[in-house]
């Protein structure tokens, strides 16, 4: 198209952000590199947030498209090339200059690159490896990159594009392959998993290398995935299934789930009245955690008579009340992995009330400045053979009293009026005896 | 008792330290107090002023590298930055005595380097506590603060910060701008980091800012302030609007210290 030559940065930039903004993953973590006292930029492990836009989220990267022109049609995605809307493309040296401006006043942390696909999927990623090159070798940028590698796109080009990024994705986009042949005809399991496979390969065969001598460092923040939900019908079960796969047996940093926004008002797709499941997403995003930081597998938390997650009591708590047996826990003698397990103590507080504990046995209130939720963890635990406070260990009791604690349901999801509710509530408990 | 009243600073309280093992009280009978955290005098208490001293405080901090770790100092140091609001001040230890009483324990104990893991130590865990707050801030900071390129080529920052974190932001920054001239002006402590390329930083006392200098932006400034703008609406998602969560993830102190939530751009 041609209006791209005459169209000014801004509003590329504009249409390109706009593009952008339904990829969840902006974090900026997984490696740290000092500053080389020459380029610009430096990386620190736990990522850092610039600011939070109006949806609350968390932004870090310039999360920009190369290009949203696609001679693909992926229905769930504004760029399918059925859609009528203006496109519009950067040239490298637009990115560089933006990314190297914005980088320098502080607004951001890096660069996440992602595509349409212009052309052909080798096109496309010859594209962002030129403008990736430019940034690394000419601007001298030291900071954080994220690419997507583009499905289809020779592994020569995505292996050299992975020596210039920190962190490569390749979105898995839907939960089942069966999903993903109905809503984007052109991608398949195979296209995504290859790729996704040369990279986990190529990051080990590169900490091999890096043992024995110097050499340059292949995605040293590691790979994410994301999937849409809410689009398909799979149950939080067959979601979290596959993540724990994907964590398992392809080594991947993070998966991403992406509640799913109707934006093409196709009527192949659900119309979710009640605007997308966040409270959903919030439910897999915390069970993720379950699964990367406290040692639980998918089949303690979901199984296929139970498919989906509770949505009154987040899933440890969910778990814990259905395990009563393994409570309560002694805190001044469990280990680590135990402690983990008790709902209102964090990784961070479990590994405090280690350390702490060698030097002196704890109590309730040293617990509470360590930083345990005492309101949700004292139906669980003892300290020194005594509970905190007369309770019973029984399964109704300690629900009825979890649920009269509204922090359960994060605070911008009951805000929202409980909109969603009406998509899962059956055989739940009424909504009323919660939100009172 | 004997309360030693020390200066609101690190070389303050590491002076009160040393005057404090200097005198022989006794640890049971003296405590430390930052001038601040003195409002009424109790009888029965003797009071003395401690005269800050930046020789007697280098040794002190020779001392606890030496004997609790640079990673113990650090730690110190940094709840020593920490903001005491006159409502913390009333119903925590008073910082300057929670750090003084965590060095006797750590100085007391075979393996010092340990000490901060004491957290069932009220003392302990007050330093713990202080020292988490001035962290958290600065890793706000370090992603909330913004530049902006003056007509010279500088890049000036102005900020706010409850804690005195500037050294720990200077210290980012030089290490990722190492070839840019840069100035991080803390404006109500009225101290500035002043960065030239490719040197180290230092600290200068700044009593009064000229503001005809901070306010003559380069040509290009306006311009790369209105691509972020574009951008910073552009990315935010419609359907999922929230400023409730916004402003929990951005607390609303620091929106004056950026160009999109600041309302003067
Ligand atoms: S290939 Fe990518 S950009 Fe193109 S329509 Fe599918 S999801 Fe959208």
């Amino acid at each position: 198209m041609q209006i791209t030559q005459e169209m000014s940065l801004m509003e590329k930039l504009h249409i390109l952000t706009d593009a952008a903004k339904y990829d969840v993953a902006c974090t900026s973590s997984g490696v740290d590199r000092a500053g080389n006292g020459k380029s610009m930029g430096n990386c620190l492990a736990p990522g850092i947030c610039h600011t939070f836009s109006a949806d609350g989220r968390c932004v870090s990267l310039l999360k920009i498209l190369f290009t949203n022109e696609c001679i693909f049609n992926c229905s769930y995605c504004l760029n399918s090339c059925e859609n009528d809307v203006k496109r519009a493309s950067f040239t490298p040296e637009e990115i560089c200059t933006l990314t190297m401006e914005f980088y320098r006043r502080n607004y951001i942390e890096g660069l996440f690159l992602s595509s349409g696909i212009l052309v052909s999927p080798d096109y496309t990623m010859d594209l962002i490896y030129q403008t990736l090159y430019q940034l690394r070798h000419i601007h001298h940028f030291n900071g954080y990159i994220h690419v997507k590698s583009i499905p289809g796109a020779d592994p020569v080009l995505v292996e050299q594009t992975g020596y210039l990024a920190d962190r490569m994705s390749i979105n898995l986009e839907l939960p089942t392959s069966d999903s993903l042949r109905k809503l984007a005809p052109y991608k398949s399991r195979k296209t995504i998993l290859k790729p996704m496979r040369q990279i986990q390969n190529g990051i080990q065969a590169n900490k091999n290398e890096l043992m024995i001598r110097k050499a340059p460092r292949f995605v040293p923040a590691g790979q994410s995935t994301q999937m849409i939900i809410g689009a398909t019908p799979e149950s939080d079960f067959q979601v979290m299934s596959v993540a724990e796969g994907l964590y398992q047996n392809f080594g991947l940093k993070r998966v991403f789930y992406s509640a799913f926004v109707n934006v093409n008002h196709n009527s192949n797709l659900p119309m979710l009245p009640g605007g997308p499941p966040l409270l959903r997403e919030h439910r897999l995003y915390q069970a993720d955690w379950l699964l990367r930081y406290y040692h639980f597998q998918v089949s303690e938390l979901l199984s296929e008579d139970r498919p989906d997650f509770n949505i009154f009591l987040d899933p440890k708590c969910d778990w814990a009340i259905r395990h009563l047996e393994c409570f309560p826990v002694e805190i001044n003698q469990a280990d680590y992995r135990t402690l983990l397990r008790v709902p209102g103590i964090g990784y961070k507080s479990a590994g405090r009330i280690v350390q702490a504990r060698k030097h002196g046995t704890l109590t309730f209130s040293d617990l509470k400045k360590i930083g345990v939720v005492l309101k949700r963890a004292l139906y669980f635990i003892t300290c020194n053979g005594r509970m905190m406070y007369p309770t019973k260990l029984d399964e109704d009791y300690i629900c009825r009293n979890l649920m009269g604690d509204r922090t359960l349901i994060p605070r911008e999801i009951r805000e929202s009026g409980y909109r969603q509710l009406s998509l899962f509530d059956e055989g739940m408990v009424s909504p009323e005896a919660i939100l009172s | 008792m004997h309360i030693l009243i020390c200066e609101n600073s690190i070389d303050g309280i590491f002076s009160g330290i040393y005057h404090a093992y200097e005198k022989r009280y006794g640890h049971k009978n003296t405590q430390l107090s930052t001038i601040e955290g003195v409002d009424t005098y109790q009888l029965f208490c003797e009071y003395e002023d401690i005269t800050t001293d930046a020789a007697i405080s280098q040794k002190v901090a020779n001392t606890l590298i030496s004997r609790l770790g640079t990673e113990v100092y650090s730690e110190l140091c940094q709840a020593i930055s920490a903001y005491e609001s006159p409502n913390e001040r009333k119903k925590h230890i008073n910082k300057a005595e929670a750090v003084y009483k965590t060095v006797v324990l750590g100085l007391s104990i075979p393996n010092g380097s340990h000490i901060l893991e004491y957290l069932g130590n009220p003392y302990v865990n007050r330093v713990f506590q202080l020292s988490l707050s001035t962290f958290n801030e600065a890793h706000h900071m370090l992603g909330f603060l913004r530049f902006s390129e003056l007509e010279n080529g500088i890049l000036f920052s102005r900020i706010h910060p409850k804690n005195y974190i500037l050294p720990l932001l200077a210290d980012h920054f030089t290490d990722r701008l190492p070839q840019e001239n840069f100035i991080i002006y803390d404006e109500p402590r009225k101290i500035a980091a002043v960065h030239k390329s490719g040197s180290r930083y230092m600290l200068a006392e700044v009593p009064q800012a000229d503001e005809n200098f901070i306010n003559q932006f380069s040509d290009k400034e306006q311009e790369y302030r209105t691509l972020w703008l574009t951008f910073f609406h552009s990315i935010a998602i419609e359907a999922r609007k929230n400023p409730k969560l916004q402003s929990q993830n951005l607390p609303k102190r620091f929106w004056q210290d950026t160009i999109e939530l600041s309302g003067n751009s």
